[in-house]
């Protein structure tokens, strides 16, 4: 079979790409090698890891284990969401930052597109809750720890903007 | 370094109505195609080239699929391609079937709930699935719809033998229905597995009863197991050595050691044989009186 190209239009981070690819690419493939957002990254390909995480109309999603064609028509955010203008991501990269949460940093785009995820849903989330969030997403480096600190440190800060 | 590969070739078909699906099914050879509806284990098997389809037909965009609604007789039909997040979510799901809550937040993590659904789950006949014994103490059926309509088979009945369904080639896994449970029922699901969590099920055993509590018994028990043979399956012998009796520590020995004699578990680089039948008679025993535990806290609801 050589390459039957199919026209693909995909909305990531509000911006439209159209996109012509093979129908068995995955979104992680697209997302890194066609559009060049390489902040999602790529490392066990089986949906235990949790560093391609994006969120597609909200939901966070494995995009290694999702195909390109059937991200069509849907709100993709990647990482890169803040150059597109994403106050709670990037306040999430802050408390990352500060908190000492971030060491080698490949774990951390996944990390911060699933606690923008959870607090969305969960405002207030207790530290039970955050591990249950992140029971997808491993981190060699850090132990954790700071990570759930950072996260109770984002959910804390946004929570006071809320009320200010 | 299989992680690394791509996936392999397939031509994309993205129906949007159920009739299309079965048309496009219709006529098709044995793994010419595949269905891909949350994609959590199928794209993993095609990147594995344990599955290469010629075609594969997306049902993330067929219409009305993804539905959860109670029926007028306090049945619930779920179709097959609701999300588990879906299911974890759905207040009816919570209040008049936890059973499938409790199970279906057994799988996985966020990432992954949020996009596998029950009918990759239960039609991957996989033995290590965990809503399929869940679903079978609940009394499931299941919806086949075929190019001449749509038919139901029992999910006890569905798993023939390991990895294949009692599904015809041309006949696709539509919905669940879940009849309404009685009056001081409940069940439990606990699964077995070496991590806190995203690990994949040693033994899984689903334990639902209802309570007499008049008599202080059992007045029914169904039981099911994941990982305990080539196919998830009940335990009608067990059942049947408990059904009626107070549940005893005698009695629920003489349960577990019934399902113990009735499973087959297999031995693997996850767990032996014989770990697996400990395992068995433990949970069991613990399931049962966990469900009745449940049961009896909720006497005489009309759920």
């Amino acid at each position: 079979m050589t390459k039957p190209l199919v026209p693909v239009t995909l909305m990531v981070n509000g911006e439209r790409y159209d996109v012509s690819i093979p129908p068995w690419r995955t979104l992680l493939e697209v997302l890194r090698e066609t559009l060049n957002l390489t902040g999602t990254k790529r490392s066990c390909g089986e949906g235990q890891c949790g560093t391609c995480t994006v969120l597609i109309d909200g939901k966070a999603v494995n995009s290694c284990l999702y195909l390109a064609i059937e991200a069509q028509g849907k709100a993709i955010q990647t990482i890169e969401g803040p150059a597109a203008g994403d106050p709670v991501v990037e306040r999430i990269q802050h408390a990352f930052a500060n908190k000492g949460a971030i060491q080698c940093g490949f774990c951390t785009p996944g990390m911060i597109i699933a606690t923008k995820s959870l607090l969305q849903d969960n405002p207030k989330p207790s530290e039970d809750e955050i591990r249950e969030a992140l029971v997808g997403h491993l981190c060699r480096c850090t132990g954790y720890v700071q990570i759930v600190e950072a996260i109770q440190d984002a959910a804390g800060a946004l929570a006071a903007k809320e009320g200010a | 370094m299989t992680y690394l590969r791509r996936l392999p070739k397939f031509a994309y078909a993205g129906p949007t109505t159920l009739s299309e699906v079965t048309a496009l099914v219709a006529d098709t050879a044995p793994g010419e195609i595949l269905l891909l509806a949350g994609g959590t284990d199928a794209i993993l098997q095609m990147r594995r080239r344990e599955r290469t389809p010629k075609t594969v037909v997306g049902l993330k965009g067929v219409a009305g699929l993804d539905g959860i609604a109670e029926e007028s007789d306090g049945g619930l039909t779920i179709g097959a391609t609701a999300t588990l997040a879906a299911l974890a979510a759905s207040p009816l799901v919570r209040r008049r079937f936890g059973l499938l809550a409790e199970a279906v937040l057994q799988i996985g993590g966020v990432e992954l709930r949020n996009v596998a659904t029950i009918g990759g789950n239960v039609a991957g006949a996989l033995p290590c699935a965990d809503l399929p014994p869940a679903l079978m103490t609940l009394g499931a059926k299941v919806k086949l719809a075929g190019p001449k309509g749509a038919r139901w088979v029992a999910l006890d009945e569905f798993f023939p033998e390991f990895s294949r369904t009692a599904a015809q080639p041309n006949e696709i896994l539509a919905a669940i229905g879940l009849p309404k449970p009685a009056p001081g029922s409940a069940g439990t699901y606990l699964k077995f597995h070496d991590r806190h969590s995203m690990d994949m099920t040693v033994v899984g055993v689903a334990a639902f009863v209802t309570w007499d509590a008049k008599k202080k018994a059992v007045a029914e028990v169904r039981l099911a197991y994941a990982n305990s043979a080539p196919t998830v399956m009940r335990a009608r012998q067990a059942e049947a050595v408990l059904k009626g009796q107070a549940p005893s520590d005698d009695a629920l020995a003489a349960c577990a050691e019934e399902a113990c004699k009735e499973t087959k578990p297999r031995t693997s680089w996850r767990a032996n044989g014989a770990y697996r039948l400990e395992l068995i008679r433990a949970l069991t025993k613990r399931a049962i009186r966990r469900a009745c535990e449940k049961a009896q806290a909720r006497p005489g609801d009309a759920p």
